[in-house]
């Protein structure tokens, strides 16, 4: 499954970002799936949980939220949401449609535990 | 979580931006919002891969289907017929047989097997390792079989600068709306095998209307490894897609 790799490419970059920002704990891992990709999010969920074994995501659960495609109708010129990979304008049934998102996977974010520093204001 | 400001709440910590002081060894929770792209790194290596492609002139062409669509046929096919104008090279990704590269190198080509494991789709970084094991500058033609699976190879940009669908018509044709993602990158359509049309029900127009809903500019062939049929367009397309490469 490529829900494996993409498994251990979000762990990857979740630790390198954890690090370079010193965080002491990671509390929560967000990933945004675009429906364009066909990666299932249970897949992507399960794997997670596999390659975050032995790393500072051990505590951290991931939340994936699914983003819909969003494309412009060569036709009709209107910009359409789509919820299933199939490109077809829904109000013009046009074809060949622009993809401008839902078509990527993302590292979304991370809630990390930080410390202070000492005594002075931060933003 | 903080305890002088309770910023550990999600909307509060969405927003993080406050005064006060903090404690020296208080900690607190913050949501760092990146949005990194996972297929970056693949991503940059592909186009690592196509230029280093480019500069030695070779055209390369990912070959994706499922497992005995008729992949390694067609290589065998078009080698058979354009050994004469091109070097054909390939890299083999596909280990529903093991036997694959030895088919290629008893036609006497060069061919690199990458040894997937387990893994479901070839990277960037596997093609770019076996290049490195191929003599470049005696190659004009590239193939790379993919492995044999119609969902995850579409997410996976090799470098090459073709990249082709193949579907056989003993695997129905209701397939290339069942696997939109595999056509993502894709600049060709091939349906295989044609020489059974006869004999099995497989309306050929289907796949390849709907494949052109999914990729508006794609090339679609229909041909058969073994009776040869419709392989003379496929072989002008790769000669005039090389020549374009080279021109
Ligand atoms: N009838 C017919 N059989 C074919 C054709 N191309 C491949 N095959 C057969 O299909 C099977 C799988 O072919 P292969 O090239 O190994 O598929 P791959 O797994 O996609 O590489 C083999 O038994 C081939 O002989 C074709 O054009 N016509
Ligand atoms: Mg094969
Ligand atoms: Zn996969
Ligand atoms: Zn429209
Ligand atoms: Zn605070
Ligand atoms: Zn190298």
């Amino acid at each position: 499954m490529h829900e494996w790799s993409l498994a251990c490419e979000l762990v990857r970059q979740a630790e390198t970002e954890a690090r370079r920002r010193n965080a002491l704990r990671v509390h929560a891992v967000k990933a945004s799936v675009g429906v364009l990709t066909g990666v299932v999010p249970e897949l992507l969920q399960r794997a997670y949980e596999m390659a975050r074994q032995g790393t500072c995501l051990e505590e951290a659960p991931l939340e994936i939220e699914v983003e819909a495609i969003r494309a412009r109708c060569p036709r009709c010129g209107r910009e359409v949401t789509l919820h299933s990979p199939a490109l077809v304008c829904p109000d013009c049934s046009a074809l060949g449609l622009e993809v401008l998102g839902g078509d990527g996977i993302f590292l979304a974010s991370l809630e990390l535990e930080v410390a202070e520093t000492a005594g002075g204001n931060h933003v | 979580m903080c305890e002088t400001c309770g910023c550990g709440l999600p909307e509060e910590a969405k927003n993080h931006a406050h005064e006060h002081d903090h404690d020296p060894g208080r900690t607190h929770r913050e949501e760092a919002v990146l949005y990194r792209n996972l297929l970056a790194a693949n991503e940059a290596q592909a186009r690592e891969n196509r230029a280093h492609l480019m500069e030695h002139g070779i055209l390369a062409v990912n070959l994706m289907s499922s497992p005995g669509t008729g992949k390694t046929s067609l290589i065998e096919a078009v080698t058979a017929s354009l050994s004469d104008q091109l070097r054909v090279g390939v890299i083999e990704g596909d280990l529903a047989t093991d036997r694959d590269a030895e088919r290629i190198r008893a036609l006497g080509l060069p061919v690199w097997q990458i040894t997937t494991g387990s893994t479901c789709h070839l990277d960037a970084a596997m093609v770019h390792e076996a290049l490195h094991h191929l003599p470049l500058e005696s190659i004009d033609l590239l193939f790379v079989e993919n492995v044999g699976n119609l969902v995850c190879p579409g997410l996976y940009d090799l470098g090459c600068h073709l990249n082709g669908v193949l579907l056989s018509v003993t695997e129905g044709d209701d397939k290339v709306a069942k696997y939109p993602v595999i056509f993502k990158y894709a600049q060709f359509f091939c349906i295989t095998k044609s020489d059974l049309l006869p004999y099995v029900s497989f309306d050929a127009a289907k796949p390849q209307r709907e494949a052109r809903i999914l990729k508006g500019d794609l090339k679609t062939f229909s041909l058969s490894a073994k009776s040869r049929e419709g392989m003379g367009s496929f072989l002008n397309y790769l000669l005039a897609e090389r020549a374009a490469l080279t021109a």
